[in-house]
């Protein structure tokens, strides 16, 4: 299947989630469908995957650190997006939190991609301490709005991801190098699984009811490899932030074609028994010897939501009929609110219980 | 004396009670039947139990009103349930055996038998049956009759057929609080498909359709014995819904739209231009008109998603090839428009709608599809009531329903 096609699209919302987005298309040989989203023009790598929102009203200035003047922006351009969304089930979206256009038009984009029955990953930066708590509180505003509307919400603190040894600079660089690595590791994992695929009903299920999640993975090589990569993401401050117990764990493991199944038994063992082994635990693993080679990473993603064991699909399917509540037809009028108390029914990532012409994109020409 | 049965179909649209009496020569007679709209019920499973209490106590109502104006007497303390929603599950499960003397007798299907019948079910399910299909020995597969045959290992492949415990006791206590009780939950498609099948077709491969409110059951059967089952979480009330909000009308003028006007095939017999006027309660609702065409466009897009999911459910299963005898669509959705004709397109396969056989007393009724689920609970009733108790019995009358 080509890019173009692909039922997957990385989003990358504002500067700073554009060249996270553009960090995995390049670790991914350019092989990835992808979108930058950006009040500013100047982000604009290639037209074809960049989208230029609110020209009119900030002439593609970018937003000045304003979260509404940005949100306003994404409600100008949102037909626009529509048809960059053609076969498009599910999207990744990277931003950044605290800026003015990862803040304000994230919401918009997540809407929309709800509105058309399209499951949403949001891995979303939050600012680091020394860029002030106004950036800072901006963010916390937001974040609810983020894990409301999407179907899955990472938020990743840019303190604990990069530390507070480098310069400015060097920091925001080795955040986006990372973020990049993390997602890219995520993509591959859905994208090209090696000998033990990950449930694909399963990770859908998981996505669309997921809420707010903690993310977080590791590469190491040596002999004991396994047990590094276990210990360090049970250490790991970014799986250590808790909004909420664990209530579902997906895996990946990452390796060349020397991927040992004790290794995999390790880390498969070593993370049920940090985070829980009563818990539903999925795993799946990438064999690729040109790129891992000796290597082994370990992508862990710890979901929160009691939905997403309990009831399947609720979150997801909450976020959407919530969605579905706003279109132009207004409330009560048919909505797939019908079968919201319901646990809802997917088939290949999509939630069949909303209209099938809405999801299909066909024009009924009334 | 003549055994009477009874059963109660609480579905997404309506809820249906059934009485029947095993006639000589064994074909059931339907005594009384009636049915009500359901309320608290959606996607066929009830979400709120006062709601689908007092749509039993309708129903129990009206069929004795029934049996009052005909002289009946019969008095229904307990009743069959049927079963449907996605919360349903089906699974393959076996039974071994090691063949003592190196040819299978009665003592080796029994044990494989019983030890089918040991395999667990996941916690918080409730069994609705234990389907036996084929049985192996050794390396050879597909055998339907082992006994007699040579090898050293026996083994009985079965279905399991389970559901959610919770759903099941929700729909025993509206039952209970209507004072009816719930001798039995069975799953509504092998029902279905107990009613409306020919033993030819079941050998020649067939695969029938349950088109309900609220979801979609589908039992498929090769050389006689149900190869594989489920339930799509899709219904009639989908395409209700669709059309209600493609053309934001109120789910009864929606209702009225799928069932009067609107066709599962786009154009077939309009123009591009035509419109159909909305009725309702007031000028303005109905000075309006929709478009004939948006309306099959809704309609079609809604069920041929439907036949996509169930054709590839069946195509992972290597399934769809075997169907020589085509398909039957029973179910109270099975009397949309063009619904026929748009199966055989998108599964490729021949399509007829199934009304119930070895069924008498359903004469009055117009769209007798929709009684296929009830009458096939009848008819497992009495074969539950009728059949050889023991255990090979049982085993028997599994393998050749």
């Amino acid at each position: 299947m080509s890019a173009a096609s692909s039922p997957m699209l990385l989003v990358g919302v504002g500067t700073a989630g554009s060249r996270i987005a553009h960090g995995v298309s390049r670790a991914f040989g350019g092989d990835l469908r992808l979108l930058a989203v950006d009040t500013d023009a100047a982000s604009g790598q290639d037209e074809e995957n960049f989208l230029l929102i609110g020209g009119n009203r900030l002439s593609g200035r970018g937003a000045g650190g304003d979260v509404v003047a940005a949100r306003l922006a994404a409600e100008d351009s949102i037909s626009a997006l529509d048809g960059k969304l053609e076969g498009v089930r599910l999207a990744v979206v990277v931003t950044a939190l605290g800026g003015g256009t990862g803040g304000g038009a994230t919401i918009e984009i997540l809407k929309r991609l709800t509105d058309l029955g399209i499951h949403s990953i949001v891995f979303a930066t939050t600012p680091f301490a020394f860029e002030g708590e106004d950036r800072m509180r901006s963010a916390r505003g937001v974040m609810s709005m983020v894990e409301e509307a999407a179907s899955a919400a990472f938020f990743l603190p840019l303190d604990k991801l990069v530390g507070g040894e480098d310069n400015m600079e060097a920091a925001m660089k080795r955040a986006v190098d990372t973020i990049a690595g993390g997602v890219t590791l995520f993509w591959r994992l859905v994208e090209k699984p090696g000998y033990i695929r990950l449930d694909a009903d399963r990770i859908r299920r998981l996505v669309a009811n997921a809420g707010r999640g903690r993310f977080a993975f590791v590469t190491v090589q040596g002999p004991d490899r396994a047990s590094e990569a276990v210990d360090r993401l049970v250490r790991s401050e970014m799986l250590a932030i808790a909004s909420a117990p664990v209530n579902a764990i997906l895996c990946g493991v990452l390796a060349g074609e020397d991927l040992r199944l004790s290794e995999l038994g390790r880390v498969a063992d070593g993370i049920r028994e940090a985070f829980g082994e009563q818990i539903p635990f999925e795993i799946g693993t990438v064999n690729d010897e040109a790129t891992f080679c000796g290597r082994l990473s370990v992508v862990v993603m710890l979901f929160e939501s009691a939905a997403a064991v309990e009831t399947p699909q609720q979150g997801q399917a909450g976020a959407r009929r919530r969605g579905a509540a706003k279109s132009p037809l207004g409330p009560g009028q048919g909505s797939a609110r019908r079968f919201h108390k319901t646990e809802p029914t997917i088939w290949h990532g999509e939630d069949l219980d909303l209209p099938t012409y809405l999801r299909r994109n066909i024009n009924l020409d009334l | 004396m003549s055994k009477i049965h009874a059963a109660l179909e609480i579905g997404t649209s309506r809820t249906v009670l059934a009485v029947g009496e095993t006639q000589t020569g064994g074909r059931m007679k339907i005594l009384s039947h009636a049915e009500i709209p359901s309320s608290g019920v959606r996607k066929s499973q009830i979400i709120d139990i006062s709601q689908a209490t007092q749509s039993i106590r309708s129903v129990l109502r009206e069929i004795e009103a029934k049996q009052d104006s005909t002289g009946g007497n019969v008095e229904i303390h307990n009743a069959l349930l049927v079963a449907s929603g996605q919360h349903i599950h089906v699974a393959n499960a076996e039974g071994n055996a090691v063949v003592a003397g190196g040819r299978v007798g009665d003592a080796e299907i029994m044990e494989a038998a019983r030890r089918s019948r040991e395999m667990p079910i996941p916690k918080g399910r409730e069994l609705l049956d234990i389907v036996d299909q084929d049985y192996q020995i050794d390396n050879l597969v597909g055998i339907t009759s082992p006994k007699g045959m040579s090898g050293r290992m026996l083994r009985l492949n079965t279905l399991q057929i389970h559901a959610s415990s919770d759903r099941i006791q929700d729909a025993r206590t509206a039952a209970e609080g209507a004072r009816l009780e719930i001798s039995e939950p069975v799953f509504a498609a092998t029902c279905t498909a107990d009613a409306v099948l020919e033993e030819h077709e079941r050998r020649n491969g067939v695969l029938v359709l349950d088109l309900g409110g609220g979801s979609t059951g589908y039992a498929a059967y090769c050389d006689g014995y149900l190869a594989a089952a489920g339930v799509v979480g899709v219904g009639g009330d989908h395409v209700t819904n669709d059309i209600a909000y493609a053309f934001q009308t109120t789910n009864a003028q929606a209702e009225r739209l799928k069932t009067d006007e609107a066709s599962a095939v786009i154009g077939q017999y309009t123009t591009d231009n035509a419109r159909v006027r909305l009725t309702g309660s007031s000028a303005l609702m109905e000075s309006r008109a929709i478009s004939r065409r948006a309306l099959d466009t809704v309609v079609n897009a809604r069920l041929k998603e439907l036949f996509t999911v169930i054709r590839e459910t069946l195509e992972e299963a290597d399934l769809i090839h075997r169907l020589h005898a085509g398909v039957v669509i029973a179910g109270g959705g099975a009397g949309m428009r063009d619904l026929e004709s748009l199966a055989e397109l998108e599964l490729g396969l021949g399509v007829r709608r199934g009304r119930p056989l070895q069924v008498d007393g359903l004469e009055d009724v117009s769209d007798p599809w929709a009684f296929a689920t009830i009458s096939g609970a009848l008819l497992y009733s009495q074969r539950a009531s009728g059949a050889d108790k023991s255990f090979l019995g049982d085993i028997i009358g599994r393998f050749f329903k």
